[in-house]
C-alpha cells in the first residue's frame, strides 16, 4: 500500500486529441465517467454553439489506452441531443445520464447509446433546474445534481423522481454560490465544488454540512473557482482548481500532498496524426515547446496555459479509477492527463 | 436636467461607448457632461470591465481556449455590451479598424483578441507606445509578414503599411522611406515562426488546440547598417523609426482624421485622403495640435475631441457600424447580462450586416459611412432590431414600457412617439418620419394599462412602435 504523504504523483500518459468532427478525440471535454469495465465516457461541450459545429458535441467512448469505441448524441435541442452537456454519471446497469445546462434537463442513454428519456425543465421547483451541472450516483443509486443557478443540490431516483434537496444561495455553511462538480468518498459523504465561493464543502450522504476547505487566492489549499474533484479510497481529495489552472491534492486535514500544473506529452491519437503530418512534427521538434516569454499584464496562469502545450488549461474535473490512477479532464486542450502514485 | 442635456449625453454615450439606456443617460447627465467625459477617459478608476469573465468561460466553454472565431467574437460582443468602461472598449474597436488584422490569414483568432486586449490596455496612453507594441504584436507580425522580413531579404509589407495606413498616410514619404523603415524592422519576429506558419497553413488545431504566439527580437537577423529615413540618418532600429514618425506633422493630422472619422462624422475612405480634404479641416487640425503638444497622448486628444463643439454638434452625422448597431440595440433591449445559449447570434448579426469582427476584409479595415449600407445589410439591420424589440418581456423593453406607463406618455400618439424616440437614445427624426410614426401609433388605438389584457395589448403596441422606429433611416445613424 502506498503512503501518499511519502509518494509522488507521476504523469503517466494522455488520452485525447482535438476533434471537432466527431470520431477519435474530444472538443472541450467537460467530464469523465468509467463503466464497470473501465471504459471511459467523455462528454464534449463542442467547438462553438454554431449549428455547423453541433457534431463536435457528443459523448465519446474509449479505453484508457485510446481505443476508440464510438460515440452517441450530438448537438441540438431535440430529444436525445445535447447543447451544453456538463456532467455524466453511469448507473449500475451502465445507463449514461448527462446533465445539460442549456436545456435544463437530464437525458439518459443505455449502454449501447440508445436514447431512453429525459426529465427536467427550467425553474426552481422540485424536478426543475436552472443550469444543472455536476451529477453523481451515490452508493444507494440516488442521482445527485448540483443545480447551479438555484444554488442547491437535488436528489433523484434513477427514474427521475425527485427525492430531496439541500442548499440555498449564500456563503455560509451548507450554502452555495453556483455549485458545480460533485464527488463522494468511501463512506458515502458528498463533496461539492462550491465554485463561486472558492471552496469545497463536505456533507453527509443526507446533506448535513460537515466541513469546508478553501479561500479565494492562489495559495496552497485556497482555490480560484474550483470546478470538480475526486476523493480516493484514502480520503485524499483531487481538486480541479479551474481558475488557477492546476489540480491540488489535499488530505482531509487540508494538507497539500501535491499541486499539478500539467505534464502532457503526445497521446496515441496525437502520434497517429503526426505519422501523416511529418513536416509539422519536424517543426515541433525544432521548436521550443516550453517558452518563457515576457508576458503582458493579465492572468499569467491562463497566458502560460495558452502558450505551453503540456500545461492544464481550464482543468474541469478529476476522476480516480479502480486502480487508483488519477485522470484530469483538461478541457481547453481536449484531452485527459493521467497520473499515478509512485514510491511511498 | 433638460432634454437638450439628455440628448447630448445620449450622443456622447453612443460615440464614446455603445449607447446607453435612458436610466444610464439620466444618471450620467446628472453627473454632468465634462465629469462623464473624465470618467470615460479614466477607465482605470472604474470597476473591472467585465467582473463576470469567469461566468463567460464557465458557460461558454469554447470561450476557454478561444479556438474558433465565433467564440472570440461572442466574447468581445458580450464585453462590449456589459463593460463598465465603455470608452476603453470603443477605442479597442477604433484601433481594430485602423490596425486591421484578420483571422482569414492567421487562422488564430485568439491572437487577434490578444491584440485587442493590448488596445484596451494602451488605448488611452501614448500613440508612440501603441505603435511600438503593434510592431511587436504577434498577430500583426504574422498578418503583415514581418516574420519574413530578414536582414538581407527584406519584406516591405509592414514598413509600408506602418507609414501608409497606421501613421502618416500616402504623400508624406517616399518609396525609399518605406524600404528604410522595413530594414529597421528586420529581426522583429515571433518565436518559432516556421512551426506557427506550418500550423497556420493547414489550420492545424492538432493535437491539442492552438498555441499562443509571442514576440521575439532576433539581433542576428536585424540590419544594423546606417539608414536614411524622412531626412534623418542613423543606424535606426524599429523604435527609432517610430520616434521619427510620431514627430512628423503628418502623423498628428492622420491620427486626428482617423479619430474624426470614427468618433465625429463620416469621412471618405482612407485611400482618398491624400486627394480629398477633410470635411472639417479645422477640427482635424485641433486634434493634431493636441496630439503633438501632449507628446502623442491619446487621452489628451480624446479629451479635446469629446469636449469640442464640433463633436457636440455632430449628433447623427455618422452611420452606425454593424457592431455599433447590434451592440447598441442589444443594450437597449436588454437580456444580455448573463451568458446564454444564443449569445453567438449577435456575432452572426454583425457579420450579416457586413462587419465580421476580427476578420476585416483587408489591411485597410472596413469601408465605413454609406458603404455600410446596401439593400441586404439594411434588411439584416431591420430584422435584427425588430427581433430585439419584439419580445416585450426583455428587461430593456419592459423598462421602456414601464416608463411610458408611469409618465403617462401613452395618452396621445404624439407624446408616445416622442417618448419612444427619447428612450431609444433621443433619436432625431424628420417631420415626415415623425408623422409616419404618429400615424402608426394612432392606428394602434388608445393604449390602456388598467386590465391585464389591455396592458398586454398596449405593451405589444409599444413593442411594435419601437420596431418601426428601429427600421427608420434615422435609427441607422449614430
Amino acid at each position: 500500500m502506498i503512503t501518499k504523504t511519502a509518494a509522488k504523483l507521476q504523469y503517466s500518459h494522455t488520452v485525447g486529441f482535438m476533434s471537432l468532427q466527431g470520431g477519435r478525440g474530444f472538443a472541450n471535454p467537460v467530464d469523465l465517467a468509467f463503466d464497470s469495465d473501465g471504459i471511459m465516457y467523455v462528454p464534449s461541450r463542442g467547438g462553438t454553439d454554431a449549428f455547423d459545429d453541433y457534431v463536435s458535441k457528443r459523448v465519446t467512448k474509449c479505453t484508457v489506452d485510446e481505443e476508440y469505441l464510438g460515440e452517441f448524441s450530438y448537438g441540438g435541442t431535440e430529444d436525445g441531443q445535447i447543447m451544453w452537456p456538463s456532467s455524466i454519471a453511469l448507473d449500475s446497469d451502465g445507463r449514461a445520464y448527462v446533465s445539460d445546462e442549456a436545456l435544463n434537463r437530464i437525458s439518459v442513454w443505455d449502454k449501447d447509446g440508445e436514447y431512453l428519456g429525459k426529465w427536467g425543465k427550467r425553474g426552481s421547483g422540485e424536478g426543475e433546474f436552472d443550469r444543472p451541472s455536476g451529477i453523481m450516483f451515490d452508493s444507494d443509486g440516488v442521482l445527485l445534481v448540483s443545480d447551479s443557478l438555484n444554488h442547491r443540490v437535488q436528489r433523484y431516483t434513477a427514474e427521475g423522481e425527485f427525492v430531496s434537496q439541500w442548499g440555498s444561495a449564500g456563503d455560509g455553511d451548507g450554502e452555495f454560490n453556483m455549485p458545480w462538480g460533485l464527488a463522494s468518498d468511501a463512506d458515502g459523504n458528498v463533496y461539492v465544488a462550491d465554485w463561486r465561493n472558492d471552496r469545497i464543502q463536505k456533507f453527509s450522504a443526507s446533506g448535513e454540512f460537515l466541513r469546508a476547505w478553501g479561500g479565494s487566492d492562489a495559495e496552497d489549499g485556497a482555490f480560484n473557482r474550483p470546478s470538480g474533484l475526486a476523493v480516493d479510497s484514502d480520503g485524499v481529495m483531487y481538486v480541479a482548481d479551474w481558475g488557477n489552472e492546476r489540480v491540488q491534492v489535499l488530505t482531509q486535514e487540508g494538507e497539500r500532498l501535491a499541486s499539478l500544473r500539467g505534464e502532457s506529452g503526445l497521446s496515441k491519437w496525437a502520434h497517429e496524426y503526426f505519422t501523416t503530418n511529418l513536416d509539422e512534427l519536424a517543426e515541433r521538434e525544432k521548436a521550443n515547446m516550453e517558452p518563457e516569454p515576457e508576458y503582458p499584464p493579465g492572468d499569467r496562469l491562463r497566458q502560460e496555459s495558452a502558450m505551453v502545450e503540456k500545461l492544464f488549461w481550464a482543468p474541469t474535473t478529476v476522476k480516480v479509477d479502480a486502480a487508483g490512477r488519477v485522470f484530469v479532464v483538461d478541457t481547453a486542450r481536449a484531452r485527459v492527463q493521467v497520473f499515478e502514485w509512485v514510491g511511498g | 436636467m433638460s432634454e437638450k442635456d439628455l440628448a447630448l449625453m445620449a450622443h456622447l454615450m453612443r460615440r464614446a461607448g455603445f449607447g446607453a439606456t435612458r436610466e444610464e443617460v439620466e444618471e450620467r447627465a446628472a453627473k454632468g457632461y465634462e465629469a462623464t467625459v473624465e470618467e470615460l477617459l479614466h477607465p482605470e478608476s472604474q470597476p473591472p470591465a467585465l467582473e463576470d469573465e469567469d461566468l463567460l468561460r464557465r458557460y461558454h466553454v469554447d470561450g476557454g481556449n478561444l479556438m474558433a472565431i465565433q467564440s472570440c467574437q461572442t466574447y468581445w460582443i458580450y464585453r462590449m455590451i456589459n463593460t463598465r468602461r465603455p470608452l476603453e472598449e470603443k477605442l479597442a474597436l477604433f484601433y481594430h479598424s485602423i490596425f486591421a488584422t484578420g483571422y482569414t490569414k492567421l487562422n488564430h483568432p485568439k491572437a487577434i483578441l490578444n491584440q485587442i486586449e493590448m488596445f484596451r490596455r494602451l488605448g488611452l496612453g501614448s500613440f508612440h507606445r501603441i505603435l511600438v507594441e503593434i510592431s511587436r504584436d504577434p498577430a500583426m507580425i504574422f498578418w503583415l509578414d514581418n516574420k519574413d522580413n530578414h536582414k538581407g531579404a527584406v519584406n516591405e509589407n509592414y514598413g509600408r503599411e506602418l507609414l501608409e495606413l497606421f501613421s502618416m498616410g500616402v504623400g508624406n514619404y517616399t518609396e525609399d522611406d518605406v524600404r528604410q523603415a522595413s530594414h529597421a524592422f528586420t529581426g522583429w519576429t515571433i518565436a518559432d515562426a516556421t512551426l506557427h506558419q506550418a500550423r497556420t497553413d493547414r489550420d492545424s488545431i492538432w493535437p491539442y488546440g492552438r498555441l499562443d504566439w509571442h514576440f521575439q527580437y532576433r539581433g542576428d537577423d536585424h540590419d544594423d547598417d546606417e539608414k536614411e529615413f524622412l531626412g534623418n540618418r542613423g543606424t535606426f532600429n524599429g523604435e527609432d523609426i517610430i520616434d521619427i514618425i510620431c514627430e512628423h506633422p503628418a502623423t498628428g493630422r492622420f491620427v486626428g482624421r482617423h479619430l474624426y472619422n470614427f468618433f465625429v462624422a463620416d469621412e471618405p475612405q482612407v485611400p482618398a485622403w491624400n486627394t480629398t480634404p477633410p470635411r472639417d479641416p479645422e477640427a482635424v487640425e485641433t486634434l493634431a495640435r493636441a496630439f503633438n503638444e501632449s507628446g502623442f497622448d491619446m487621452r489628451t486628444v480624446m479629451r479635446t475631441l469629446l469636449n469640442s463643439d464640433f463633436f457636440k454638434e455632430a449628433a447623427f452625422a455618422k452611420i452606425k457600424s454593424p457592431t455599433e448597431f447590434v451592440v447598441g440595440t442589444a443594450k437597449l433591449a436588454g437580456g444580455y447580462s448573463f451568458p446564454q445559449l444564443d449569445d453567438l447570434r449577435l456575432a452572426d448579426e454583425t457579420s450579416n450586416m457586413g462587419q465580421i469582427l476580427l476578420d476585416p476584409p483587408s489591411v485597410e479595415g472596413w469601408h465605413t459611412g454609406v458603404e455600410w449600407v446596401n439593400t441586404g445589410s439594411l434588411v439584416s439591420r431591420m430584422n435584427f432590431a425588430a427581433g430585439e424589440f419584439a419580445d416585450y418581456n426583455r428587461p430593456g423593453v419592459q423598462s421602456m414600457i414601464r416608463r411610458i406607463r408611469e409618465s403617462g406618455a401613452y395618452a396621445s400618439p404624439e407624446s408616445l412617439v416622442d417618448e419612444c424616440l427619447g428612450l431609444l437614445g433621443h433619436v432625431r427624426v424628420s417631420e415626415q418620419t415623425r408623422g409616419d410614426l404618429v400615424a402608426h401609433a394612432e392606428a394602434a388605438g388608445v393604449l390602456c394599462f388598467e386590465a391585464p389584457e389591455d396592458a398586454q395589448a398596449s405593451s405589444e403596441a409599444i413593442s411594435q412602435l419601437l420596431q418601426v422606429i428601429a427600421a427608420t433611416t434615422e435609427y441607422q445613424l449614430a
